[in-house]
């Protein structure tokens, strides 16, 4: 089989190959009666949370164990067919499409807490247990595993799309809290990137290399998490702006300050107003800061009265308390669903999330800049950020059967990327690259990516480990 | 300690090869004295030594990669080398290779307080950052013990750590950005000023390579603001293991310490006689805990320390009372290598990492590997995370004890795996501790991991012999399909 390059990255599926009956036969000499052809399942599992469209595989595997998953890969690089792992499907960048077709490796019933090391603060977990779930599990022993991206998604998913969240600027990305994996790589081999010590200097450091690796590399097939001790005080706040400039300056001081909040997110006045209409607050609809408060409850106090003065600084409004554990799940939700919020303010049309982080200094300017061009350009596109890391995302609320209007989106888009990338920044904070980013990859990284492509082709020489993302090759 | 076999070819072609350097960098950039040649014969690891083909010493990334692309060109192999501090041989120079030192790139290029970050060149040491941004209230966090010496280029090469990397991470987690040279000549930069970028996490990859995948010149690291107030506690216990009970009662209760380090009998004795330091000799454990941060906080939570550490034994407390109290307490940690190098002729000091809740097994099962032995043996030991820092004692003019020595140190690392721990923590693997990572890793393992330097360096002359015992060639990894039973590689040349 010859398996053909992609040219344009938001094309459909280019030649999917046609999976024989023989080899669908060896399959369920693996997995049973876990492998479906069914077309609605297919469709599903070629299809992400955004608005790319379905690219289905010709099969999906319900893999049960680590040892399913070698012999699955195993069968599938011999016959060279493309493998797409797949989590709860909730990426942005068209990540689980099959471009050329494949199978599916659907981990969602891989989905035990295997063993929670109090003592050292760290988890062990099967790839398809979801953020949700495993901080339930741990609800008795007063730890909790930080990363909070919008969606319930899995840890394998998480691990692959080196996911962030609301929560970032003190605790880090999927990065610093994945100690260790087990992977099925390319040709079926099962390796450890690590052991469960927090410190290690031995050897190239594999496990940040399958962090953010987006299944091109291998199957995610277990992972070892750094844990947390609740904080013994916590709260919130939310607090009006009148305007975002004052806004983003307040974060700036805060974070220059070194104060150590824990969260510290920004809404526009426009996706305020959605999220007063979707989660039902009565919030003023002003560009927004919502911060959360870690630590002990002198701490507290203290840093909320620095962020307090800063904000006053800036002219801030007034501030409004959630110090009651069931107002901060309701209002970071009420965070969580800013994308479905956002694409309720025009029933029927499509979302696109897109993704920048620049250096904090700039991101002012970058935020009021893309908003401009958005507001000239006639667009829906609510502003939302983990600003403390300087990340934002604008969402396009878009009809993409509208061509005039998907043009302007797309060169509001390519501005933005292009802007961030000048000012020393990267398109692709959080949502990673699957096929939507690949072209600014380019851009942005250069010769760089000569590396990553031949560490690509030595890794997975025959290109069947989710291929036609991160880099073309 | 088994090195590739020089070869013959390069060290016949030295005249050439030197004509070459000084057409690329300034005369005195290149070192062919055999005197001069000598102070690179080591690092910090001084058990090894070997004189280099030559040193050459650049002054730009455009050198470097002139350098470099003239050794890919040529098949001269490549030792990059800081200041020469680490402990596992990773800049031991090879009979055939050039020693390409970093020494000249000693300039901080910009320090950037908006976005929290300095840029420096990659020869600059560790302490030299903080120095240059202290003015203002910032500071570079991770502290190698070693930070006036080390530079910076180094410590991301190792992924070095020190006392305050429990709270703010190792060199990984504070480094933003590189530009490097590769072997072929190429500059890449990865990462920079901003939080995150997608890709492949290289930057991640090069963080503790060891100089195996190419030359960094130049590097963006994270400041931090130096926390409001700071305070030590010191804790002395009648045995190791309530010591390790209070470290897990400590972390348990959610409290990250800016550093909480751990001294044995003899590491304390050592240390009390070099510096006076305050600490008590009748314990058999002693804790440093370092408590940072808002002034409210750091009160409270020293309370807290304070009531865990009582439940925990702890017949000996001290707070500090002054700043100056607090350098105290921490001036004996610091000294503990030289203090207990003054009690014998050699010392080697080890490495380790363990879960931390398997603390006093460790202890335990060493003391009985040191009467097996017959060597003494000095704990300290960066409790926070786990990472031990054995140094044992021996005299190098006793025939037989250098290698009672090694095999002692080889056990102790190989316990450390056993409970889930790893070979190093932070001084890296080097030529030390090289021929144990089958201890650690399967050998499909180390063959993915050397898949990736073949992406970096194909031709394998970047500081070859270091790090991984077998050199595959890539040709050979590149074969992918393993046969059942697989294929071993017992017949394989060790170098
Ligand atoms: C409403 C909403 C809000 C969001 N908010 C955020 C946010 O705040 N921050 C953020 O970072 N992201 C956010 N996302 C994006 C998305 O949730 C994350 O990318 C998430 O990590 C994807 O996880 P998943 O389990 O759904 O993975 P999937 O979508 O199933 O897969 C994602 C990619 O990972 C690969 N993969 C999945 N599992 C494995 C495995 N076990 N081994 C190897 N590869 C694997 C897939 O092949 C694919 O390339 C949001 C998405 C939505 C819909
Ligand atoms: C007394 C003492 C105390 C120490 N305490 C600590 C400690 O507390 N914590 C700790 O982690 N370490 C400690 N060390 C070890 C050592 O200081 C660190 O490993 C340090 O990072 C080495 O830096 P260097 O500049 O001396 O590197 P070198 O020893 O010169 O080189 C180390 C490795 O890095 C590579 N390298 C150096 N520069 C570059 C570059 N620019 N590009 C690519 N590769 C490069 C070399 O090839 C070599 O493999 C200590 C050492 C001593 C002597």
């Amino acid at each position: 089989m010859q398996i053909s390059l992609q040219t344009n990255p938001v094309s459909l599926q280019t030649n999917p190959v046609s999976l024989s009956d023989e080899f669908l036969e060896e399959l369920r000499t693996v997995v049973e009666q876990r492998l479906s052809t069914v077309d609605a399942v297919c469709f599903q599992h070629g299809k992400d949370e955004s608005w790319h469209e379905s690219m289905p595989p010709g099969a999906v595997v319900f893999a049960h164990s680590t040892e399913e998953v070698s012999e699955i890969v195993k069968i599938c690089a011999r016959h060279k067919i493309p493998v797409i792992p797949y989590g709860t499907g909730t990426s942005l960048e068209g990540h689980v499409g099959a471009v050329h077709g494949g199978v599916c490796i659907d981990l969602t019933e891989m989905n035990e807490i295997l063993t929670v090391n109090a003592e050292d603060l760290d988890v062990t977990v099967q790839p398809g247990v979801r953020r949700k779930q495993l901080n339930e599990h741990l609800r008795d022993t007063g730890l909790f595993f930080p990363i909070d991206p919008g969606a319930d998604a899995s840890l394998g998913g998480m691990t692959a799309t080196r996911a962030s969240g609301t929560n970032a600027v003190r605790y880090g990305t999927m990065r610093e809290n994945v100690l260790s994996m087990v992977v099925v790589m390319a040709d079926g081999r099962i390796i450890r990137t690590s052991s469960r010590s927090k410190k290690s200097s031995a050897g190239y450091d594999l496990t940040r290399l399958f962090v953010g690796s987006e299944g091109t590399l291998g199957v995610i097939t277990e992972i070892t998490l750094r844990l947390y001790g609740i904080p013994e005080a916590v709260s919130a706040a939310v607090c009006p702006f009148p305007d975002l400039e004052s806004a983003v300056n307040t974060v700036i001081t805060t974070i220059q300050c070194g104060i150590p909040v824990a969260r510290i997110e920004l809404m526009d006045e426009v996706q305020m107003k959605a999220l007063n209409a979707y989660s039902k607050f009565d919030y003023p609809e002003q560009p927004t800061l919502m911060f959360e408060f870690h630590g002990t409850e002198a701490g507290v106090k203290e840093q909320s009265e620095m962020v307090g003065d800063i904000a006053d600084d800036n002219n801030a409004g007034e501030f409004q308390w959630a110090t009651k554990a069931e107002e901060r799940t309701k209002l970071w939700q009420g965070r969580h669903d800013s994308y479905y919020a956002a694409m309720a303010l025009r029933p029927g049309a499509k979302g696109m999330a897109t993704d920048v982080c620049v250096p904090i200094s700039r991101l002012a300017e970058c935020i009021l800049e893309t908003r401009k061009d958005i507001d000239e350009q006639e667009l829906l596109s609510p502003i939302v950020g983990h600003v403390g890391d300087g990340n934002f995302h604008c969402c396009f609320i878009m009809d993409p059967d509208d061509l005039d209007e998907m043009a302007r989106v797309e060169s509001v888009n390519k501005r933005m990327v292009m802007r961030a990338l000048e000012m020393g920044g990267t398109c692709t904070g959080e949502h990673g690259v699957g096929i939507g980013k690949i072209d600014y990859l380019v851009a942005e990284h250069g010769e760089a990516l000569s590396v990553m492509r031949s560490m690509k082709i030595a890794l997975d020489p025959d290109n069947i480990m989710n291929p036609g993302k991160i880099i073309k090759l | 300690m088994l090195m590739p076999k020089p070869d013959e070819g390069t060290i016949a072609k030295r005249d050439e090869i030197i004509r070459a350097m000084q057409s690329i960098v300034s005369d005195e950039g290149v070192i062919t004295d055999k005197e001069e040649l000598r102070a690179y014969d080591c690092d910090g690891l001084m058990a090894y030594k070997q004189v280099p083909l030559i040193v050459v010493l650049p002054e730009s990334t455009a050198e470097v990669s002139k350098v470099l692309k003239y050794c890919f060109e040529n098949d001269v192999k490549i030792v990059p080398r800081g200041s020469g501090t680490g402990l596992s041989g990773g800049a031991l120079p090879l009979a055939d290779g050039i020693t390409l030192g970093l020494g000249k790139f000693n300039k901080v290029l910009d320090t950037d307080f908006e976005n929290r970050c300095v840029v420096t060149q990659p020869g600059v040491t560790n302490l030299a950052i903080t120095h240059a941004v202290q003015h203002k209230g910032f500071y570079y966090a991770p502290d190698p013990s070693s930070q006036i010496a080390c530079s910076i280029g180094g410590n991301i090469a190792e992924n070095s750590g020190g006392v305050h990397s429990l709270k703010y991470g190792l060199t990984t987690n504070n480094v933003m950005g590189v530009e490097m040279v590769l072997m072929s000549g190429e500059v890449i930069r990865l990462g920079g000023k901003h939080l995150d970028s997608q890709g492949y996490d290289l930057l991640g990859v090069i963080t503790g390579s060891e100089g195996l995948l190419g030359v960094i010149t130049e590097v963006t690291v994270r400041i931090l603001t130096a926390p409001e107030t700071a305070k030590a506690v010191l804790l002395g216990f009648d045995t190791s293991e309530q010591a390790g009970d209070c470290v897990a009662a400590v972390i348990s209760a959610g409290i990250i310490p800016g550093g909480m380090e751990m001294m044995d009998t003899f590491a304390i004795q050592a240390a009390e006689e070099f510096v006076n330091a305050g600490y008590p000799l009748d314990v058999e454990a002693l804790l440093i805990i370092e408590l940072d941060g808002p002034e409210v906080e750091v009160e409270y939570l020293i309370g807290q320390v304070n009531k865990i550490a009582k439940d925990t034994g702890a017949v000996h407390v001290k707070i500090s009372q002054s700043e100056e109290e607090r350098l105290t307490f921490w001036s004996g940690r610091k000294a503990a290598f030289p203090a207990v190098g003054r009690l014998s002729p050699d010392y080697i000091c080890m490495d380790g990492t363990i879960p931390r809740g398997k603390l006093s097994e460790v202890l335990r099962e060493m003391n009985k590997l040191s009467k097996k032995y017959d060597l003494r043996v000095a704990n300290v030991f960066h409790a926070g995370d786990g990472n031990l820092h054995p140094l044992i004692l021996f005299d190098a003019n006793n025939p037989g004890e250098f290698e009672r020595a090694e095999n002692f140190g080889s056990d102790i690392l190989r316990l450390c795996v056993s409970v889930g721990g790893v070979l190093t923590g932070e001084h890296g693997v080097g030529i030390e501790k090289r021929d144990l990572m089958g201890e650690m890793f399967t050998e499909d393992d180390m063959k993915q991991q050397q898949r990736l330097k073949c992406a970096f360096d194909p031709n394998q002359l970047l500081n070859p012999g270091k790090v991984y015992p077998t050199l595959h060639r890539c040709a050979e990894l590149g074969r992918m399909h393993v046969h059942k039973g697989g294929v071993k590689f017992p017949d394989l040349p060790r170098f």
